[in-house]
């Protein structure tokens, strides 16, 4: 317990460190956050031609469901990317040895990997989220517990996608590939109503591909509230970013340093 | 004959690189295959209720293979390089080599395109095949107008990303242009074919050149018809010479104010 909130603690430091850093490029900040909540909102577009073709519903969701599911998959995937960016840098970080920095500090590897940079553009998809579901959900409130809820889990559950299939570069010696496309794939798994797919695809969805669990079981804990549901959600989630720490640290222990010398500065 | 063998070398420089960087061309061919098939099962799901919009599921299907076979034979680091090359300076290098840094950066991308619309379009026929069979009423004999108007679109998207990108010679940041062009080119043609929009969207739509890179290629290929060519080829090629005369006028425009410190 202690662990974890010296972890919440570092996560938190880092943060406001990376902030008042954003904070110093005012402009180009405002700029790529506008610019990728505007990218966003061209999918409303699609889905409202989308809709209005066919009227009713599509895979099982309406136009307010695939609302959420897509605002939840934008804000999650910014926070995730605002607190750690460098998620997508783990194989470069590994490859380079930039790793070596980060293994002599007294505090946790992974967190302060992960923690050590911010992504300004990912605040437009964190924001855009929100103003989505304000739009297209008012006031909600069982919708929008979950939607925040979510923001946790599914960010938290991207994370750990992506920390697991970088980590592979520890065992094949670059995972590149598959660490720049994993989460992307899954993204795509997101966005979608879950109604489109069938059989093994959606047992896919379930496990290895967790899109489920990142929007699909929150919409239907906003739809109607099952105790036992989100139960199964939280344990799945927890135990998904467990294996992904684990498996890093696992995967850590093969790690060969070359001797880089680096500045932080 | 010289210019043609020094920018024909370029392009076999591009097509070396790109058979080289093979991890790049599995990830976008990965890509591709998860992008159909999510496309497939969600149109597959909006079809149950029919024919939409004068497509049947099938076409639909090969309007999307064909729409991102474009968009990923397309694709280019055109924009981020002029990017880069003005904003680092790097440009002041490359103007006196001996050859047009703008005839120098089509070759070159011209060389990666040739090979992602091989590679792309081998998998784009296998994919449709695959998912919904062969295009109904398709004439192999028409596919060469079809191609014709792709090439034309794909010219003209690279010259309308090399005129944003030089718009770095007298703008900070520029960026919003490519966001806004880029989903200009997704809303208007990519995801869903022109007819599907609202009457008026339509109407301003066909006088703007965004429909013209993905959407007019792809419906001569899956519903060839005279009439469609006739419309739609005379205003690729009025686009595409805008587009030309854009990109050609950013340059002289830029490199007039250009100043070089040395380093």
């Amino acid at each position: 317990m202690k662990k974890l909130k010296n972890i919440l603690y570092l996560i938190g430091l880092y943060f406001k460190v990376n902030l008042a850093s954003a904070m110093e490029y005012r402009s180009s900040f405002l700029m790529q956050a506008f610019g990728m909540a505007l990218s966003n909102a061209t999918f409303v577009f699609y889905w409202w031609i989308a809709f209005s073709q066919i009227g009713g519903r599509i895979g099982g969701y309406d136009f307010k469901d695939v609302m959420f599911i897509w605002a939840l998959t934008s804000s999650a995937f910014g926070a995730s990317n605002i607190l750690f960016a460098n998620m997508f840098r783990i194989t470069t970080i590994i490859v380079t040895g930039e790793l070596d920095t980060f293994l002599l500090q007294p505090k946790d590897v992974l967190i302060s990997l992960l923690c050590s940079r911010t992504a300004l553009s990912t605040w437009g998809d964190l924001l855009y989220g929100f103003v989505l579901m304000a739009l297209t959900h008012g006031n909600d409130g069982m919708v929008w517990l979950m939607f925040l809820l979510g923001i946790v889990i599914g960010g938290l559950l991207m994370t750990a996608i992506s920390v697991t299939a970088h980590t592979f570069t520890f065992y094949f010696g670059d995972a590149s590939l598959i660490g720049d496309i994993a989460l992307e794939f899954i993204i795509n798994f997101c966005i979608y109503p879950e109604g489109i797919y069938r059989g093994f695809v959606r047992a896919m969805m379930l496990s290895v591909i967790p899109a489920s669990f990142i929007v699909h079981i929150p919409l239907k804990l906003a739809r109607s509230f099952q105790p036992g549901l989100l139960l199964i959600l939280l344990a799945f989630a927890a135990l998904y970013c467990f294996i992904a720490y684990k498996f890093f640290y696992h995967g850590l222990k093969k790690y060969e340093s070359g001797n880089l010398i680096i500045t932080r500065m | 004959m010289k210019f043609l063998r020094k920018y024909s070398t370029i392009i076999r420089i591009s097509l070396q690189n790109a058979f080289v960087y093979r991890s790049n061309v599995l990830g976008g061919l990965l890509f591709y295959i998860v992008f159909i098939f999510v496309f497939f099962n969600l149109w597959r799901a909006i079809y149950q209720s029919g024919k939409v919009a004068g497509y049947t599921l099938s076409q639909m299907v090969w309007y999307l293979c064909m729409t991102e076979l474009i968009a990923f034979g397309c694709k280019s680091n055109v924009f981020r390089q002029m990017n880069e090359d003005v904003k680092s300076g790097s440009i002041a290098y490359q103007l006196n080599r001996p050859y047009h840094y703008i005839i120098y950066q089509f070759s070159y991308t011209f060389g990666g395109i040739i090979f992602n619309l091989l590679i792309y379009g081998a998998l784009a026929i296998v994919l449709g095949l695959i998912m919904v069979g062969p295009i109904p009423g398709f004439q192999l004999s028409l596919l060469p107008f079809g191609i014709f108007s792709a090439v034309l679109g794909i010219l003209l998207n690279f010259f309308f990303l090399m005129a944003l990108g030089l718009t770095a010679f007298r703008l900070e940041d520029n960026t919003a242009f490519f966001l806004i062009y880029q989903k200009l080119v997704f809303m208007l043609g990519m995801f869903i074919p022109l007819e599907f929009l609202p009457g008026w969207i339509q109407r301003i739509a066909r006088w703007l050149p965004f429909s013209y890179v993905t959407w007019a290629p792809a419906r001569l290929i899956v519903a060839f018809s005279w009439d469609l060519f006739r419309q739609v080829v005379p205003m690729q090629l009025l686009w595409l010479a805008v587009s030309v005369l854009f990109a050609s006028g950013m340059y002289n425009y830029g490199v007039r104010g250009l100043q070089a410190h040395g380093g």
